[in-house]
């Protein structure tokens, strides 16, 4: 009967297709990829999807980015970082569902103005080359306190006003996108 | 055999003992979460809602505040009002539902902090708002102050905080 036995070896090539030749060991791989996306995608890569136009032209409305959470571990943030800022519950571990995403371009204990649409740190201009839209902003001098950033969107063009900017504490820094 | 037997039947009746406690008997947590849930609930309306259905929903909110509730929002270059007592909230929540073709409100990130008195509690969270077909919204961090008069919680202070200062 050769025609029963090709049948019977290609289920069982199929089987071992789909779960392996130890069923126990593959289901055991799987709990295993299961429990580490569970954690990885939970609590330190954190999926978000961008909604605004004030991060315009690096991030577009309705893109999906990876927020690592480890980021800032090893190292506090630096000028001309892109941070996640957590609205709620500042200084918690816990995973916000609702992010701020800006650039940092303030340190602490620098003061921030705003002259002719150019930043300028502790008074001289601050050299950003990803702003790329015009800009017409004219604002004083605003002091970061010993643990706060100046926070900004990369798009400029919209009214001072209306961009949603300023110090964000430290505690207030989720971690970055990955890209 | 039959000893782990009722052990087992044992503990699921003190599961379910437990269980039926938390629901009879819940904590001020878990009351004030339901009553910011039913919040948003009441807060969110639909455009094929009538102004009759509308009208119920905004007297229906201003049950969840106290006779001299406040509503403080500062959000710098946007909106900067203070709403003071149930009524006052009332008639604009009406006024507001009544312009709104629809609002859909959610809270997000709801921390409940009761006092020590158990009288109080302290809630933060992120509000979501958004209005009409439109993709616009607005994401404002709230704090709300909650008392309980009565044996009911009602909300006594709304205020908005300033994420970035």
């Amino acid at each position: 009967m050769p025609a029963t036995t090709d049948h019977s070896t290609l289920a069982h090539r199929l089987r071992v297709l789909a779960i392996g030749r130890r069923p126990r060991a593959t289901l055991a791989r799987i709990l295993v990829l299961v429990v580490v996306c569970f954690i990885t995608f939970r609590f330190v890569l954190l999926p978000v999807r961008i909604e605004g136009i004030s991060m315009l032209p690096t991030f577009h409305d309705g893109q999906i980015h990876l927020v690592n959470r480890l980021a800032f571990l090893f190292h506090e943030p630096q000028r001309g970082d892109i941070v996640a800022i957590r609205f709620s519950r500042p200084g918690t571990f816990s995973v916000p569902s609702e992010m701020l995403m800006k650039r940092i371009i303030g340190l602490p204990g620098e003061t921030v103005t705003f002259h002719a649409g150019r930043a300028c740190i502790n008074g001289k201009p601050l050299d950003e080359p990803y702003v790329k839209l015009p800009c017409d902003w004219e604002h004083g001098p605003i002091v970061c306190g010993p643990d706060q950033y100046y926070v900004v969107g990369d798009n400029r063009s919209m009214p001072f006003e209306l961009h949603m900017q300023g110090r964000a504490g430290r505690d207030r820094i989720v971690g970055q996108p990955l890209l | 055999m039959k000893i782990t037997f009722r052990l087992v039947l044992l503990a699921a009746a003190a599961g379910l003992g437990f269980w039926l406690w938390t629901v009879l008997f819940p904590s001020p947590e878990k009351v004030v979460l339901k009553k910011m849930a039913g919040l948003a609930a009441t807060a969110t309306f639909d455009s094929g809602d009538s102004n009759l259905t509308r009208a119920a929903k905004a007297a229906s909110l201003a049950g969840f505040f106290a006779t001299d509730a406040q509503i403080v929002i500062n959000i710098p270059n946007v909106a900067i009002r203070t709403f003071s007592g149930r009524e006052e909230i009332r008639e604009s929540a009406m006024a507001g539902f009544v312009s709104l073709s629809s609002l859909k409100v959610q809270f997000f990130d709801t921390t409940v902090v009761v006092g020590s008195d158990q009288q109080t509690a302290d809630v933060n969270c992120t509000a979501n708002v958004s209005t009409g077909k439109s993709k616009d919204f607005g994401v404002q961090e709230l704090h709300f102050q909650f008392k309980k008069m009565d044996g009911n919680w009602l909300i006594i202070r709304v205020e908005t905080v300033k994420t970035l200062s």
